[in-house]
């Protein structure tokens, strides 16, 4: 009899719903005060009410299925009209036009991950991915023998990506640097000079930069959002992106993979051929969502997007503040864009948790409170905190990660200290 | 600054797995096309019949997926493998024709049948693995193949049989490094229907090698003939089967992309040899079928009428009895095998009753060229100097098609066997 596959055993069999499923596994199902569950272990805000999609998108697609127009195949590299309202799209912020041509639909900006890594695995290559990171890359890297290679970002120098670093592991089997802006995990928004140093970097090495943009436009703090393909001419970028954060529909699977390359040194016939090859042999997202996109894209009101950059700005805000009052946890950076952000954890300072995991898991059990373990997302003792929910919720689960912390911690000497439980 | 100074390059295995695709092929076949003829085109080649207003979905499936969408409760990310509800109404589904029961757990939704070819065939992946193949086939397969590292062969499907298996010539290409073997049952593209004591000896010939049977049912409950359709799963206690399903033919909605993968698997084996968790990690880096759609699957399982059924099968019995009546009558097509099920026939060029003509692809583009009107050439399914022929459109542009068809044939017909044919009238 046959066996599977086993040849992805360590360290890729992480995935963050994996590490959250058995975080929700071990909730206390006799939770004496019967408290609901808040997790903040997801990029997926959709739970809390206050989190929901512009009825422009619900509309244009309920009018692209009505229409019995959609329900057959699209063409592999997607819809003409999807590609052509994306290529429009993102080139309202960059310097020079996109074609149509330049835009493939993919089923979510995880397709889109796949899709870049595939188009360039070959025997011996290796790809540079941030430390910490998105699991997903990894993942995939394994599945199609590309080796990854991380670079540390630095935590006390806003996230920002080690040069120094890219330089000692770039070598001549190096093919793409990563890199992911706004941040996932770490909520930094990349200025303007620091991509355009990243950019260099790559172009030195002879390497393109995987820009992974799903959480483009989500930057509430002082830098703006700056696309990476500003510095395409530079050198060539894979731009990944998606509706699922900024209309905050990850459930619909509608994302891109476009090559912001201006002087057509990634795209040349030979590459686009193998591009088109790919996709035809994998299949895409759903035709009448596709066939939505344009009606998205053009009538989402700069209201809606303002509403959402308001409410994570606040939540962020108030995450910042409630970490402040917790002595084991500091965050070094305060988050300027995305969904989420790491914290440093404190082992030190607790009595009886040894580290990140001990502590998610513990806290789970106890507060009903779910956080990411940041080994996960490659740091360990630390832990990834999603802000994108209902301020309420967010601001209970952190006064309950408080009292864990506290009931944990090491009695200061010589006082006496009263344990709320 | 060239190309050659910038490190990266393309996955050179693409390029071979992309010699697989029916839409290569078929594209190169339209070049041909005049566009100076002001005729519609009749495409006897794809796969989806939903731009034809006969082969609309039911109402019953375009309001559950508004509801879910409406509802704004799935608008999040689904947990892998599919949501519950999915899982379980497509569990009870294909309970119905088996003689067991399937949980939750035996069920994996995919984003279309595609992606859960690509499961299946990269869980199968180690180094030397061969997997056995049917030919004429659906080339998705061999370029999923490809990409996996997995080293193909053929077995045959044997026309004078009813394209059933030729499973002495299976068994002679079985070693030890065999893993699994694909049928698709209807059959695509031959338009047979298997009978259930052919299916047990597929399985018991599996069963005998020690490989799976990997059952590709795209075209379940799609017959028309006289076998009825009988799933794979239920000889899953002989041999194991990972059985392939969709909503895209039965609900004409392949732009839908959902899609499933079921364990018919009642010992356990998969469990027991590392298969499940091999399922569960593919499915990890792959991405998925949208929430709102799989939210909708229960309702419409549930509850599509027969009567939409009914209507589907009528028209596909209507468009493939018209189209084997016309085309046994073309002396330049043999072979020519009844068809029972799913969209599609195969039938065989006889190049001695054509003149000018020398292999399937100049045929299927003279035709494209001269006629507006779209065939398959068979070289892409493995068998060279075949067509497919797909029947599934309006009727009554099947028969304009076939009309131009028979016209075509005769135009470029032997005029020897012209001769022969006005003696006889």
């Amino acid at each position: 009899m046959e066996n599977g596959n086993m040849k992805m055993e360590t360290p890729t069999n992480v995935t963050i719903k994996g590490i959250l499923g058995m975080l929700m596994a071990n909730l206390d199902d006799d939770d004496e005060k019967k408290r609901r569950v808040i997790s903040l272990g997801m990029g997926d805000p959709t739970a809390f009410s206050c989190f929901t999609t512009t009825c422009v998108a619900e509309n244009a697609v309920v009018d692209a299925l009505n229409s019995q127009k959609f329900n057959g195949y699209s063409p592999t590299v997607g819809l003409p009209q999807t590609r052509r309202a994306i290529s429009e799209y993102l080139s309202i912020d960059l310097p020079y036009k996109l074609s149509p041509d330049d835009v493939y639909i993919t089923a979510g900006c995880t397709q889109a991950i796949e899709v870049a890594i595939s188009i360039l695995a070959t025997p011996n290559a290796n790809i540079l991915v941030p430390r910490p990171g998105f699991p997903i890359y990894d993942l995939c890297a394994a599945f199609r023998n590309v080796e990854i290679r991380h670079f540390d970002l630095l935590p006390d120098n806003g996230w920002e990506v080690d040069l120094d670093a890219v330089d000692a592991l770039a070598d001549e089997n190096t093919v793409a640097i990563v890199v992911i802006n706004p941040g996932n995990p770490c909520g930094n928004v990349y200025s303007y000079q620091h991509l355009k140093k990243i950019a260099e970097t790559a172009k030195k090495h002879k390497i393109v930069v995987i820009a992974d943009e799903v959480y483009g436009h989500l930057a509430f703090g002082p830098n703006p959002f700056v696309p990476m393909g500003v510095f395409g001419s530079m050198v060539p970028v894979l731009t990944l992106g998606s509706l699922s954060k900024r209309w905050i529909v990850p459930g619909w699977r509608l994302g891109w993979f476009v090559t912001t390359d201006p002087n057509g040194i990634f795209k040349n016939a030979k590459t686009v051929e193998r591009l088109k090859k790919y996709f035809d042999i994998c299949g895409g997202p759903a035709t009448f969502i596709q066939a939505a996109v344009p009606q998205i894209l053009k009538e989402t009101s700069d209201a809606f997007f303002a509403r959402t950059l308001g409410i994570l700005k606040h939540t962020s805000d108030l995450c910042v503040k409630k970490i402040e009052d917790i002595p084991c946890l500091t965050c070094p950076t305060k988050p300027q864009g995305s969904m989420a952000v790491m914290v440093k954890l404190n082992v030190s300072l607790l009595k009886d948790i040894n580290d990140d995991i001990d502590f998610c898991f513990k806290l789970a059990r106890e507060e009903s409170v779910i956080l990411l373990p940041g080994l996960t997302v490659g740091l360990k003792n630390w832990v990834r905190i999603t802000f994108a929910a209902e301020p309420s919720s967010l601001e209970e689960a952190l006064e309950r990660v408080k009292n864990f912390c506290h009931r944990h911690s090491y009695e200061p000497k010589g006082s006496f200290s009263l344990i709320q439980d | 600054m060239g190309m050659k100074e910038w490190k990266f390059r393309g996955n050179r295995d693409l390029k071979t797995a992309s010699a697989f695709s029916i839409k290569r092929v078929l594209d190169d076949v339209k070049r041909n096309l005049d566009q100076s003829d002001g005729r519609p085109i009749i495409p006897l080649s794809h796969g989806d019949p939903s731009s034809f207003s006969c082969f609309r979905t039911t109402q019953v499936a375009e309001d559950a997926v508004v509801d879910a969408l409406r509802s704004a409760k799935f608008n999040g990310y689904a947990p892998k493998g599919g949501s519950l509800q999915a899982r379980r109404s497509i569990a009870e589904y294909l309970s119905r024709n088996l003689p067991y029961k399937l949980s939750s757990e035996d069920v994996y939704v995919t984003l279309g049948a595609k992606q859960a070819i690509e499961v299946v065939l990269s869980v199968l992946s180690r180094p030397g693995a061969n997997v056995l193949f049917p030919r004429p086939g659906y080339p998705a397969y061999e370029a999923h193949a490809v990409l996996n590292h997995l080293e193909v062969r053929h077995f045959d499907l044997l026309q004078e049989k009813g394209w059933e298996v030729d499973l002495n010539g299976l068994e002679s290409l079985v070693d030890d490094k065999t893993v699994a073997m694909v049928i698709i049952n209807p059959g695509n593209p031959c338009g047979n229907v298997f009978t259930c004591d052919h299916l047990q000896k597929i399985a018991e010939t599996a069963r005998r090698m020690g490989i799976l049977v990997i059952a590709d049912e795209a075209y379940a409950h799609l017959t028309f003939g006289t076998n009825p359709y009988v799933p794979m799963g239920i000889f899953g206690n002989i041999a194991p089967v990972l059985t392939l399903g969709t909503l895209s033919k039965r609900w004409l909605v392949p732009g839908w992309r959902l899609g499933w993968i079921a364990r018919n698997d009642p010992d356990g084996i998969f469990e027991e040899h590392g298969v499940v968790e091999c399922i569960k990690r593919s499915l990890n880096t792959n991405t998925e079928a949208a929430t709102f759609i799989q939210a909708a699957v229960p309702q419409i399982l549930e509850n599509t009428t027969d009567d939409f059924f009914v209507k589907t099968i009528n028209t596909l019995r209507e468009d493939a009895d018209m189209c084997y009546e016309w085309l046994k009558d073309i002396p330049c097509f043999t072979c020519l095998e009844k068809p029972q099920g799913s969209l599609f026939l195969m039938v065989k060029l006889d190049f001695s009753q054509l003149q000018g003509i020398n292999d399937d692809m100049e045929f299927c583009s003279k035709l494209a060229k001269e006629e507006s009107v779209l065939l398959l050439p068979g070289f892409v399914l493995g068998l060279k100097n075949w067509v497919r022929v797909t029947f599934a459109i309006e009727p009554s542009a099947l028969e304009d098609g076939l009309a131009r068809i028979k016209s075509f044939c005769m135009r470029h017909a032997n005029k020897q066997s012209n001769r022969d044919i006005c003696l006889l009238i």
